[in-house]
This record gives structure tokens, C-alpha cells and sequence, in this order.
């Protein structure tokens, strides 16, 4: 996901890496500029738009306040982390668990690759019937619909981050007295898949922050919720201001996992 | 480099290799990599395996290694055959294939991790292994700050961390410029002489060869078996200009041509 542009910094897909890891001026001053057009555009264009099909920056900027200052903000908030935190745990810890084990063994592949061809393409968003049949309609049902989603994508880069690692590798790890599926996992396969998946890891949260609305759809409360209420009541500003907590919730956890993701891989 | 630890001097083996074959079944027609291939290592011996590209010298080397199972014959050291890669059999491969997450250290103890010591004797041992291959005040660095030439120090003092009876090599010094190479010659038979280990060597640089070993295996391609077994006395350090290395040269490439 991480490709090396050649000048020696490492720019992720989604452009955000190069500008967090080091500040560059030039850089930053481009994406304000680009900011303050896509503002100004949208202001223009809402001139002309009665305010329930598209309100004003300063409207939302108000609405903004208004949630933030009576406390609904910050309960849809704690609402939403409440089912995408065990979700995000739970899936991303179980895919990267099976990445890892059908990545390794031929045998478990074997066995479970129909099986993962089969269950693969169905949207978390499908499986809802299931979130309130299993778990009814709360914060582990909304959890589940988010841990499928986490799951899928760190078990495949799980699985491609195992499938690369170096067999000579292995041999010199097994020439050194490393003995066992176990020992050879934890001590070279694991260590050498890193890089591939933090990137899965990094990639599952920000999936995480867009399932939860999708989560919510069936009337667990928060931030979602908060989305889809105000949508059917044409609160446009609300809905604004909601998409833009997901997005800044989203820019801060992933801020937060780079800095972590380029300590641990200081080595590369 | 000079180091007196007599700690370091450790096991060496007496390597027998006994009508090894290996044959691959391909689409066309059965590939013969090696056919009955015999020969005997003594403890502390220093033998350089050369050949032509294709002769099966690197699949001869990974079967000693315990990395490859032959199709006949076998490989022992001191009398067991070998069933498996372990820590008597000490591997380096010319790709160095050190850990990049763990620090110069961490490469050279990896193997140490797996044994029963404290970690005080890790870290000593560790140290003297470095001082070894001159890499003192490296050991806190990536595998990513370092040259090829010293990358290979690290797989070399990594492999020789857990003692092994026998140190395996393959073409080591093929990825480094001339000079390099010449360095590294010189350093891997004051560590040979250090620790008096048995070393196995493959390489296809008669050169190479000459200067470094006791006793050279000349081997043939097609199917790979071994054409000729060389002794080489002259006396060390060795050098290009030296009287006898010509005819050495000249009598190695011979087989090779024949």
C-alpha cells in the first residue's frame, strides 16, 4: 500500500503519510489553499440552494457548536466508540489471527479456502438480519457488523504479508535452531509480515469509522444514528457536522496509528 | 580483529559426503543436478566447492545443509547423517538474509535466544562475536544502515553464534565489489583460524578458491558430479603473484574446461 516515490519518503495511497511524517511546508500550504477552495465552492454553491439541500459553511459551523455545546456530540460519540472499539479489537485480532494461520499452513488453506471464497463478498451490511438475531439490537450487534469488516481486510493483509515472507528466511531461522510452526511464527514470519500488517491494521480502522453508520442502520444509538435521523428529517447541517466528527475521529486515530506504525517499524 | 578468546574455538566436524544424487523430474525429461557425488571433509579442513553455473554445487550445499533431502546418498557429520537444518550446521548465503527488524545484535543472538544462557552471557558473547568480525560499536544498528561487506560480517558472526560444528557457505562474497571481497577473504580465514571451525565453501571464482582453501572440489555440470579433488599447499597468506598460484589456476580451470 506504501510505495517509495523514490526521494526517500514513503507516501501512502490516500496522501496523508508523506504529510504527517514530516512537515513540509509546501505541501501543507497546497492542501490549505486546496481546503479554503473546496470551503469557498461550497459556499458558493449553497447561495443558491434552499438550506435543506445544501446550508452554508457558517450554518454548519453553527450546528457544529450547537451539538458540541449541548451534549449530544459528545454522547453520540461515546455511543458510537462503544460498539466500534470491541468491533475494531475483535475483528482486527481474529483476521490477522486467520491471515496468519491459513497463510502458514497448507493444510488449514486447504481446508478453508472455498469456504473463504464463499463468505468473502458478503457485505457486513448484508449480515444485519444476523447482528440482531445473535446478539438484538445493541453495541455487540453493531460491534459484529464492524469486526466482519475489520476482519476481511487484515485477514487478507495478513495473508499476503505471511504468504511473502522469505523462505530462505525461514531456512536460516530453522539453521539456527528454531524449531516448530509455533516457534518459526512468532520468532521470523510474524516480525517479517509487519510492515504488511500494520498496513491492514491502519487500512481496517478507517473501514471501522465508515461501518459505523452502516452499524447503526438498525437503531443502535450514535453517531450513525445521529446521521440517519437528521438525513430523514432533511437536517442537512446536522448531517454535515456529523460527517465531519467521523472524519476528524478518523484523520486523529489515524494519525495516532502512523506514529505508532513508524516506531515499530523504525527498521525498515 | 585479533581476538583471544579461546572460548570461540569450539567444535568442528569431519563432513562425509556419500554418493549423493539428486534427480528433478521436469516436464521435458529428468533433470540430473547431482549423480554419486563422494567426498570427505576433515575437522578444521577449509574446502571450496567450484564449478560452473549449473553444476549443482548450491543444491550439493543445501543438502549438507539439511535444507534439501538428496534423492541418494547421504551426508553425515561425524558419522550421523544429516536429516535436518539445526545449529551444527552454521548456514551463510550470499543474499546475507539477516532479520531487518532486529538490530546488528539482535541478528548475531538470535540463535543464542534458543539456547540456555543468561542473558549476560548472551550479550558477551554477542560482543566478542562482533570484535570478531570487526563490527565493535555496531551493534545497535539495522541491516538497513549497513554496506554489503559488513552485512555479511553480521551473517557471518550470526552463523557462528551457536557454535556450529560445520560453517556452510555459498558464493558469500559474490554480492560485494572486488575490494570488498578481498577484505572479506582475508577476515574469514583469521576468523578460521580463530576458531579453528570446518568451513565449507561454494563459489565459481577459481580465484576465490585458490586463496582460500585447503583442498578444492572441482565439480562438473550436467549431470553435476565431481570432476577432481585439488590439493592446494602453498602457504598463507596467499596472493595472485605467488609462485605456485598460477599453476594452481591454470590446473583448476583445466578440470573445469576439460
Amino acid at each position: 500500500m506504501a510505495t517509495d516515490v523514490g526521494d526517500g519518503h514513503t507516501r501512502t495511497e490516500d496522501g496523508f503519510g508523506a504529510a504527517i511524517g514530516e512537515f513540509r511546508p509546501k505541501r501543507a500550504l497546497l492542501g490549505v489553499a486546496g481546503i479554503v477552495a473546496f470551503v469557498a465552492a461550497w459556499w458558493l454553491v449553497s447561495l443558491f440552494q434552499p438550506a435543506y439541500v445544501l446550508p452554508s459553511p457558517p450554518v454548519v459551523v453553527e450546528t457544529f457548536y450547537a451539538e458540541a455545546a449541548s451534549g449530544e456530540m459528545a454522547a453520540a460519540l461515546g455511543q458510537s466508540v462503544r460498539h466500534w472499539l470491541p468491533g475494531t479489537v475483535v475483528g482486527t485480532t481474529l483476521g490477522i489471527a486467520a491471515g496468519v494461520a491459513l497463510a502458514w499452513s497448507p493444510l488449514l488453506d486447504g481446508v478453508a479456502a472455498p469456504t473463504v471464497r464463499v463468505l468473502r463478498p458478503v457485505p457486513p451490511l448484508a449480515l444485519v438480519g444476523f447482528a440482531v438475531a445473535w446478539f438484538g439490537i445493541n453495541h455487540a450487534g453493531a460491534a459484529f457488523i464492524i469486526a466482519v469488516g475489520a476482519f476481511w481486510i487484515n485477514f487478507y493483509a495478513a495473508y499476503g504479508g505471511v504468504e511473502g515472507v522469505s523462505s530462505d528466511l525461514l531456512d536460516v531461522a530453522r539453521s539456527l535452531g528454531v524449531q516448530g510452526d509455533l516457534e518459526l511464527v512468532r520468532s521470523v514470519v510474524l516480525p517479517a509480515a509487519l510492515p504488511d500488517v500494520t498496513t491492514g491494521v491502519r487500512t481496517g480502522i478507517g473501514r471501522c469509522w465508515m461501518l459505523v453508520v452502516a452499524a447503526e442502520i438498525f437503531g443502535v444509538p450514535g453517531i450513525g444514528r445521529r446521521i440517519l435521523r437528521a438525513s430523514n428529517n432533511l437536517q442537512v447541517d446536522v448531517v454535515i457536522t456529523y460527517i465531519l466528527v467521523l472524519s476528524l475521529l478518523f484523520l486523529l486515530v489515524d494519525v495516532a496509528f502512523r506514529a505508532v506504525q513508524r516506531r515499530v517499524l523504525a527498521w525498515r | 580483529m585479533a581476538v583471544d578468546d579461546a572460548d570461540l574455538e569450539g567444535d568442528r566436524a569431519h563432513v562425509v559426503v556419500d554418493g549423493v544424487s539428486k534427480h528433478y523430474s521436469s516436464a521435458q525429461e529428468p533433470v540430473r543436478a547431482l549423480e554419486d557425488v563422494s567426498f570427505a571433509v576433515d575437522p578444521g579442513e577449509f574446502v571450496c566447492i567450484v564449478g560452473p553455473s549449473g553444476c549443482g554445487k548450491t543444491t550439493l550445499f543445501r543438502i549438507i545443509a539439511g535444507l534439501e533431502s538428496a534423492t541418494d546418498g547421504t551426508a553425515s557429520l561425524d558419522g550421523e547423517p544429516v536429516d535436518g537444518p539445526g545449529p551444527e550446521l552454521g548456514v551463510v548465503f550470499q543474499e546475507y538474509l539477516l532479520f531487518p527488524w532486529r538490530t546488528v545484535a539482535g541478528n548475531v543472538g538470535f540463535g543464542l535466544e534458543k539456547q540456555d544462557l543468561t542473558a549476560t552471557a548472551r550479550d558477551e558473547r554477542v560482543r566478542r562475536l562482533l570484535s570478531l568480525v570487526g563490527l565493535e560499536g555496531f551493534g545497535d544498528s539495522y541491516p538497513k544502515e549497513l554496506s554489503g561487506g559488513m552485512k555479511q560480517r553480521v551473517a557471518i558472526a550470526r552463523a557462528l553464534a551457536v557454535d556450529p560444528e560445520l560453517l556452510l557457505m555459498d558464493e558469500p562474497f559474490g554480492a560485494v565489489d572486488a575490494q570488498t571481497r578481498e577484505m572479506l577473504q582475508d577476515e574469514l580465514l583469521e576468523v578460521w583460524h580463530e576458531t579453528g571451525k570446518t568451513i565449507l565453501f561454494v563459489t565459481h571464482d577459481v580465484e576465490e578458491a585458490i586463496t582460500l582453501a585447503d583442498r578444492i572440489v572441482v565439480m562438473d555440470s550436467e549431470p553435476g558430479r565431481v570432476r577432481e579433488v585439488v590439493d592446494v599447499d602453498l602457504e598463507r597468506p596467499r596472493s595472485r603473484s605467488d609462485d605456485g598460484f598460477g599453476r594452481y589456476y591454470e590446473r583448476v580451470l583445466e578440470h573445469i574446461r576439460a
